[in-house]
C-alpha cells in the first residue's frame, strides 16, 4: 500500500497541481536552429513557400500606400462568407457575460451546453473543463486565437484567468472554422476561446471586492483608444483565507467542519496592444495556495493536508494578420511562455506523506504561420504551420530536463454556395521528445486526422453534421514522472460525429436563437493511471475505451427597448456515455463512467432598466456516479442558483458602481469530486468607480 | 445413485465447511475518498460490503490497511489515511479508536499490546508528545488503547512480526524517490518488545522492504519490489530465531513475493510481479516455499514455481491481483482481484486444494484478510463437537495463529488447543 499510495500521493500532487506548469524555452537563435534541423522537409517547403508568399505580398504592400481599409478583424471577414452555423459553438459576450455571477472563466463556462466542470472547491481549487465527456486535456484553450499549453499535464487551470478583460467566452465543439487558423487550432477535441476586449474609448477603473470567507479583491483596469491603437492594463490582487464551512449529512455520517489550508492569494496583470489586423497580450500571475485534502474519517481535526503550492505563470504572445488583395489571407503568431511551479509538503506538521519541496519549470516558445487563398468568393483554401518547442526541468529524483518538439501542419478547405456550406481539413502532428530519463524519450508520433463539415441553411434554419477524429499525446507527466510515467504510451484517440440545428430570429427589439446538435463520441486508449498488476505500484497505462451519446441544446432570447432591456439563456445536456473496454467484464462494460451526468441545464435570466441590472443563474447537474464499484457511489444531483445585482450611477464621465452579489442562494452542498466539499452560501459586494 | 449419494455427500462436506469460513476483508477504497469499506463474507457468501458500516452506523474511514486478532475479542485495524488504529469486536462492533499513531501502516500483537508501525514522525504517548527523524514503531496498551512505548526504527517501517519477545521490522525507506535525503532501507529491525528498545539492525542488503510480510514460526516472508529501476525486485526468507543468535539469518530468492501468506502447513505462498519503469514491462511470479528447508540450504532446495491446484491459471485471469491469504483454521485458500480501478475488486475462495470454488464481488481494492475462527471455537463455555472441520491437534494462540511447533509455547500463556483454551504450564524447550 505504501509505495501505491506513494504514488498516488504524487499523482495526486499532479491533480491537485494539474494545470499548473506549462513548458516552455527561451526563444534563441540556437533553439531556432535545432527546430529548424528537425523539422521535416516539406514542412520546411511549407515554411518556405509561405514566407515566400508574404516576403511577395510585402513587397507589394510596401508599393502601395497603407490604408486602414486593409485593417480588416475577423468579423467582417466571417460575414462575407457566412460559415458561422457551420461549427457547433456557443458564446457567451458583452453584457450577457459581464452580467453573470462569475470570478473566473470556469464559472461561465458551466452555463454551456455539453460541458462538465471539475471544480476541487473553493477560490484556489482547480478548475477543469470536460467537454462532451472528452476529458480535460482533450480541451484546447485560446486566448485571440493562441493556445494556453502546458506540456507537462496538458490541461488549463480556468480559476486563472479573469473574465474582466475578456469581450467574449466560445466553446467550439471541433472546429472553430475560421478561414484563417493556426494548425493547433485543429488539434484539440473542443476549443475555448477567450476573445480579449479592444477598447473603444479611454477610461480607468477601479474595483474593490469584498467576499465571503475573508477575501479580499481589488482590481484596476485603465485603457486606451488612441490614433487606431488600442490597448488596456488590467490588474488584480486577491487574498482570500477560503475557510468556508461545509457539511456531510447521509445516513451514516454527520460531518460538519470548516476547509483547512485552503487559502489563496494572487496577483494577475495582464496588459494588450492592438492595432487593426495586430494584436498582443502579455500576462504574469503570481499566486500562493494552501492544497486542502479530501474529507476523510479523522477522530480530530489534529491532521490536515499541509501541502502548499506556489505559480508564477507568465505568457507574451503577438498575432498579425493581413489581406492582400482579394483573394490571400495572411496570418503570423507567436508565443513564449514561462511557469514555475513549487509544491512544498516539507513540513512538521505533514505526518501524513513524503516530505517534498519540488519545483517545476516550464518554458514553451511557439510559432504559427497561417495563410488563406480565396480565388472564388465561394471557396476558401487554406494552410498553416505550427511549431512550439517546450522543455520542463524538475527536482525530482530520477527526473531529468525533457525537451519536446510539436509540429502541425493543416490543409484546409471551405466552400460556402448558395447555402450549402462544407470544410474539410486534414492536420498532421508530429511530436518528438528529447531527455535524459532513464528509461529513454518516447517513440515519436507522426500522424494524420480528418475533420470534415456540411452544412445546408433553409429559411434560416441550418442543419449541419460534421465527424472529426483527433488524439491527445501523452503529456511530459503520463510519460516521464518518476515512478508513475510510461515511455510506451499511445496516443488517447476520439472520434466524434455530430448532427445538429441552428436556427436564429431578429425582429426590431427581439431576437431568438436556438440550436440543438446529438452527438456520438468514440474514446479509445485512454491514458489512465493504474495499478500493476501484481506489483503494488501504479503507473500511467492506456486502457478502456468510452462510448458517448448525446443531446446538447441551447435557447436563448434578447429584448432591448430604450430603457429595458432582457435576456433568457438556457442549456440542456442530455448524454450517455458508457464504459466500451471489456465486453465479457459485466460490471464494467456498458456501464455509465465515471463523472459524466445524465441530464444538466442551465438557465440564466438578465433583466436591466436603466442602470440597473439584474440577474437569475440556475444550474442543475444530475446524479453522476464516481466509481463503478458500488451503486451508492454516487454524487448526488445539486441545484445551484445565484444572483447578482448591479447599480451604476453616473456624473458627467465618472461612474460609480455598486454590485451585490450572493450565490449558492439556497446554501446547498454539493461536490464535483468526492469528498471536496464546495462552498455554500457566500456573498460578494463590489464597489466600482470610474472614470 | 452410489454415485449421486456421493456427490450429495461431497456437497455437504464443502457446504459446512464453507459455512464455518468467517472471513474479513479490507477494501481500501480509493485515495482521500474515505470510501475504505469491510467486506464480511460467511458461509460460502458475501454477507455485507460495508459490515463496518451495518454495525456501527459510520465509516471505517480512508484506507483501511492492516487487520489482525489481537485476542479472542478484539481485532484491530490500521485506518491508514485516517491515521486511526481501529479497534472492534469480532462481531462487527467498534471498541475504540485512537489516531495518537498518524500514517500507521501494520500491526502484531501478543494479546496485551499492539504494535504499531508508523511512517509518521511523531507520536502521542501516555508521556507526551515525541518525535523521530525516521519511522517508528509504537506500543499500544489494551487495558487502556494509549500508546506507552515507542521506539524509532528505519526510515518508512513497513512489515512487522513478534517472535521470542522482539518486534522484527521490515524498514522500506519508500519515500526516498520523493524526499531524496535517504535511500531505500535494506534493514530489518529487531526491537524488544518488553523494554521497546531497539537490539539491532539486520542489514540484508535488499532494498526498499516494501509489501505483505508474512509469518511461520521463526521464519518471515519478506519483499523486496528493488528500486523500480535498476534493482530488481526480489524476495527473502528471513529466521528470526537465526537472527537473534546472531548468525546468518536470511536467504533471497529472485522472484517478488509482493503478496505472500502462510498455509497450514508452515509453508508461505507467494505471487508478485516484477515491474520495470525502464522497460515498462513486467513479469508474474508464484511460487511456494518450505522455509526451514530453504534457510537450511541455503536456497537451493524448499522453493518451487508452483501453487496448488488451479489457482495459477485463476489468478493468471485476474486483472489485478491483491492479495493472498489462507484461513488458518481451515486451509481454505483466498485471493483478490482489485479489477480495474475504479471497479468493485473480487473475492476469490479455493479449496484447501486449489480448487476455486467461487468468486465474489467486493469492494474498490480488497487486499487485507483476517479469518475468524468457527463459530464454536475457543469460547470456554460450549464445544460443538459436530463440527465439520477436523482440527484435531492443532494449537493456536489467542491472535490466531497456528502454533507449528508445540514446544515453543510458553509457561503461562493461554492457547487454544482442540478447540478450548488450556494453560501452558510447560517449559519451552530449547
Amino acid at each position: 500500500m505504501k509505495l501505491k499510495e506513494g504514488v498516488k500521493k504524487e499523482v495526486n500532487s499532479l491533480r491537485s497541481l494539474e494545470l499548473k506548469l506549462t513548458t516552455a524555452f527561451p526563444a534563441k537563435v540556437v533553439s531556432l536552429c535545432i527546430m529548424l534541423n528537425i523539422i521535416r522537409n516539406y514542412y520546411l517547403q511549407a515554411i518556405l513557400a509561405i514566407v515566400l508568399a508574404f516576403a511577395v505580398k510585402a513587397g507589394a504592400n510596401a508599393q502601395s500606400p497603407t490604408d486602414s481599409i486593409k485593417q480588416l478583424n475577423e468579423v467582417t471577414i466571417t460575414s462575407k462568407l457566412p460559415v458561422r452555423t457551420i461549427a457547433t459553438s456557443q458564446t457567451l459576450s458583452g453584457a450577457d457575460l459581464q452580467a453573470l455571477s462569475t470570478t473566473s472563466v470556469a464559472d461561465a463556462l458551466k452555463y454551456f451546453s455539453g460541458v462538465q466542470i471539475k471544480d476541487y472547491g473553493g477560490l484556489g481549487g482547480l478548475k477543469t473543463i470536460n467537454v462532451r465527456s472528452l476529458g480535460a486535456q482533450h480541451v484546447g484553450v485560446y486566448v485571440d486565437g493562441i493556445r494556453l499549453t502546458n506540456a507537462q499535464n496538458g490541461t488549463v487551470d480556468l480559476g486563472k484567468f479573469s473574465l474582466s478583460s475578456m469581450e467574449s467566452v466560445s466553446l467550439y465543439n471541433a472546429n472553430k472554422l475560421d478561414y484563417c487558423q493556426s494548425a493547433s487550432e485543429y488539434a484539440s477535441g473542443a476549443t475555448v476561446y477567450l476573445q480579449t476586449k479592444r477598447p473603444t474609448n479611454d477610461s480607468l477603473s477601479v474595483q474593490l471586492r469584498n467576499a465571503s470567507f475573508y477575501t479580499w479583491m481589488a482590481k484596476v483596469n485603465g485603457q486606451f483608444n488612441w490614433k487606431g491603437w488600442q490597448g488596456f492594463v488590467d490588474g488584480e490582487y486577491c487574498s482570500s483565507r477560503g475557510d468556508y464551512p461545509f457539511r456531510y449529512h447521509s445516513e451514516y455520517e454527520d460531518t460538519v467542519g470548516r476547509r483547512a489550508n485552503s487559502d489563496i492569494r494572487y496577483g494577475r496583470v495582464e496588459a494588450a496592444l492592438f492595432r487593426g489586423g495586430f494584436s498582443s497580450h502579455i500576462y504574469y500571475y503570481d499566486s500562493e495556495r494552501g492544497c486542502p485534502g479530501g474529507i476523510v474519517r479523522r477522530l480530530s481535526d489534529k491532521y490536515t493536508n499541509v501541502g502548499r503550492e506556489w505559480d508564477r505563470d507568465f505568457f507574451v504572445q503577438a498575432s498579425y494578420q493581413e489581406q492582400f488583395l482579394k483573394w490571400f489571407r495572411f496570418k503570423a503568431n507567436a508565443k513564449y511562455t514561462n511557469e514555475y511551479l513549487r509544491y512544498n509538503t516539507k513540513y512538521p506538521e505533514n505526518q501524513n506523506t513524503a516530505r517534498v519541496d519540488n519545483h517545476y519549470r516550464q518554458q514553451d516558445a511557439y510559432g504559427a504561420l497561417c495563410a488563406a487563398f480565396m480565388p472564388w468568393s465561394w471557396l476558401s483554401l487554406s494552410t498553416s504551420y505550427d511549431a512550439r518547442y517546450s522543455i520542463m526541468k524538475a527536482d525530482l529524483k530520477r527526473f531529468e530536463d525533457v525537451k519536446r518538439v510539436d509540429q502541425k501542419l493543416v490543409f484546409a478547405a471551405q466552400a460556402s454556395w448558395k447555402g450549402i456550406q462544407a470544410a474539410a481539413s486534414a492536420l498532421h502532428q508530429r511530436y518528438s521528445d528529447w531527455t535524459f530519463v532513464q528509461a529513454g524519450a518516447a517513440e515519436p508520433i507522426d500522424r494524420w486526422t480528418p475533420a470534415v463539415s456540411l452544412a445546408y441553411t433553409f429559411y434560416g434554419i441550418t442543419v449541419r453534421w460534421w465527424y472529426k477524429e483527433i488524439f491527445r499525446v501523452p503529456t511530459l507527466n503520463d510519460l516521464y514522472y518518476t515512478q508513475v510515467g510510461n515511455r510506451s504510451l499511445k496516443p488517447e484517440d476520439t472520434k466524434q460525429l455530430n448532427l445538429g440545428l441552428e436556427y436564429h430570429w431578429n425582429k426590431k427589439a427581439w431576437a431568438i436563437d436556438a440550436q440543438a446538435d446529438i452527438y456520438r463520441n468514440k474514446i479509445d486508449n485512454r491514458i489512465v493511471c493504474l495499478p500493476l498488476k501484481g506489483t503494488y505500484t501504479w503507473s500511467m497505462m492506456n486502457y478502456g475505451k468510452t462510448f458517448c451519446r448525446g443531446l446538447n441544446a441551447t435557447l436563448k432570447g434578447h429584448y432591448n427597448a430604450k430603457q429595458w432591456h432582457a435576456s433568457l439563456l438556457s442549456s440542456i445536456t442530455w448524454q450517455k456515455d458508457v464504459d466500451r473496454t471489456d465486453p465479457t467484464d459485466e460490471d464494467m462494460y456498458n456501464k455509465a463512467i465515471c463523472y459524466s451526468p445524465t441530464f444538466s441545464t442551465g438557465l440564466t435570466a438578465i433583466a436591466g432598466w436603466r442602470a440597473l441590472q439584474f440577474t437569475t443563474s440556475y444550474l442543475y447537474v444530475g446524479e453522476r456516479m464516481w466509481s463503478k464499484a458500488d451503486p451508492e457511489d454516487i454524487l448526488e444531483p445539486y441545484h445551484n442558483i445565484d444572483m447578482k445585482l448591479s447599480y451604476t450611477h453616473n456624473i458627467k464621465k465618472t461612474s460609480i458602481g455598486l454590485c451585490m452579489e450572493v450565490c449558492d442562494v439556497l446554501d446547498i452542498q454539493y461536490e464535483h469530486i468526492p469528498r471536496y466539499p464546495m462552498p455554500g452560501r457566500n456573498y460578494k459586494l463590489t464597489l466600482s468607480f470610474g472614470i | 445413485m452410489k454415485r449421486l449419494f456421493t456427490i450429495l455427500c461431497f456437497t455437504l462436506y464443502i457446504y459446512n465447511a464453507c459455512a464455518q469460513e468467517r472471513i474479513i476483508l479490507l477494501n481500501e477504497g480509493m485515495w482521500q475518498a474515505d470510501n475504505g469499506k469491510i467486506s464480511y463474507f460467511e458461509g460460502g457468501s458475501i454477507i455485507s460490503n460495508q459490515w463496518f458500516r451495518d454495525k456501527n452506523g459510520y465509516k471505517i474511514g480512508d484506507t483501511p490497511n492492516d487487520i489482525i486478532q489481537v485476542n479472542e475479542n478484539l481485532i484491530a485495524i490500521a485506518v491508514n489515511w485516517s491515521n486511526i488504529v481501529q479497534f472492534i469486536r469480532p462481531d462487527g462492533t467498534a471498541v475504540a479508536a485512537t489516531e495518537d499513531i498518524p500514517n500507521n501502516r501494520r500491526l502484531c500483537s501478543d494479546g496485551s499490546y499492539v504494535y504499531v508501525t508508523s511512517y509518521g514522525h511523531e507520536c502521542e504517548t501516555i508521556y507526551g508528545t515525541v518525535y523521530f527523524d525516521r519511522g517508528f514503531v509504537a506500543k499500544i496498551d489494551l487495558s487502556s488503547f494509549k500508546v506507552v512505548a515507542t521506539c524509532e526504527v528505519g526510515y518508512e517501517p513497513e512489515g512487522i512480526a513478534l517472535y521470542d519477545g522482539r518486534l522484527f521490522i521490515a524498514n522500506t525507506g519508500g519515500y526516498a524517490e520523493q524526499e531524496g535525503d535517504h535511500e531505500f532501507e535494506t534493514t530489518v529491525s529487531v526491537v524488544n518488545a518488553a523494554t521497546m528498545t531497539l537490539e539491532k539492525n539486520i542489514d540484508t542488503g535488499i532494498p526498499n522492504l516494501f509489501g505483505e510480510m508474512s509469518q511461520s514460526g521463526r521464519y518471515l516472508c519478506i519483499n523486496s519490489p528493488g528500486d523500480y529501476y535498476e534493482v530488481p525486485p526480489c524476495g527473502l526468507i528471513f529466521d528470526c530465531k537465526r537472527a537473534l543468535q546472531g548468525e546468518p539469518c536470511f536467504v533471497v530468492f529472485n522472484y517478488p513475493a509482493t503478496y505472500s501468506t502462510k498455509t497450514r502447513d508452515g509453508h508461505f505462498l507467494a505471487i508478485g510481479s516484477a515491474f520495470s519503469y525502464i522497460t515498462g514491462e513486467y513479469t508474474f511470479s508464484y511460487l511456494t516455499i518450505e522455509p526451514w528447508t530453504f534457510i537450511r540450504t541455503g536456497g537451493t532446495s524448499g522453493l518451487s514455481m508452483s501453487l496448488p491446484g488451479n489457482m495459477l491459471a485463476d489468478i493468471m485471469n485476474m486483472a489485478q491481483p491483491y492479495g493472498i491469504y489462507v484461513n488458518p483454521y481451515s486451509g481454505y485458500i483466498y485471493g483478490t482481484d482489485a479489477g480495474s480501478f475504479e471497479g468493485a475488486g473480487y473475492l476469490y475462495q479455493w479449496s484447501p486444494e486449489g480448487q476455486l470454488l467461487g468468486t465474489h464481488k467486493v469492494y474498490i481494492n480488497p487486499g487485507h484478510f483476517l479469518a475468524l475462527p468457527p463459530y464454536d471455537w475457543a469460547s470456554g463455555i460450549e464445544t460443538n463437537h459436530k463440527s465439520q472441520i477436523t482440527i484435531k491437534n492443532d494449537v493456536y494462540d489467542l491472535q490466531g495463529r497456528r502454533i507449528d511447533n508445540l514446544h515453543q509455547r510458553k509457561k503461562g500463556t493461554i492457547y487454544v488447543e482442540n478447540g478450548k483454551k488450556t494453560l501452558c504450564n510447560t517449559q519451552p524447550r530449547k
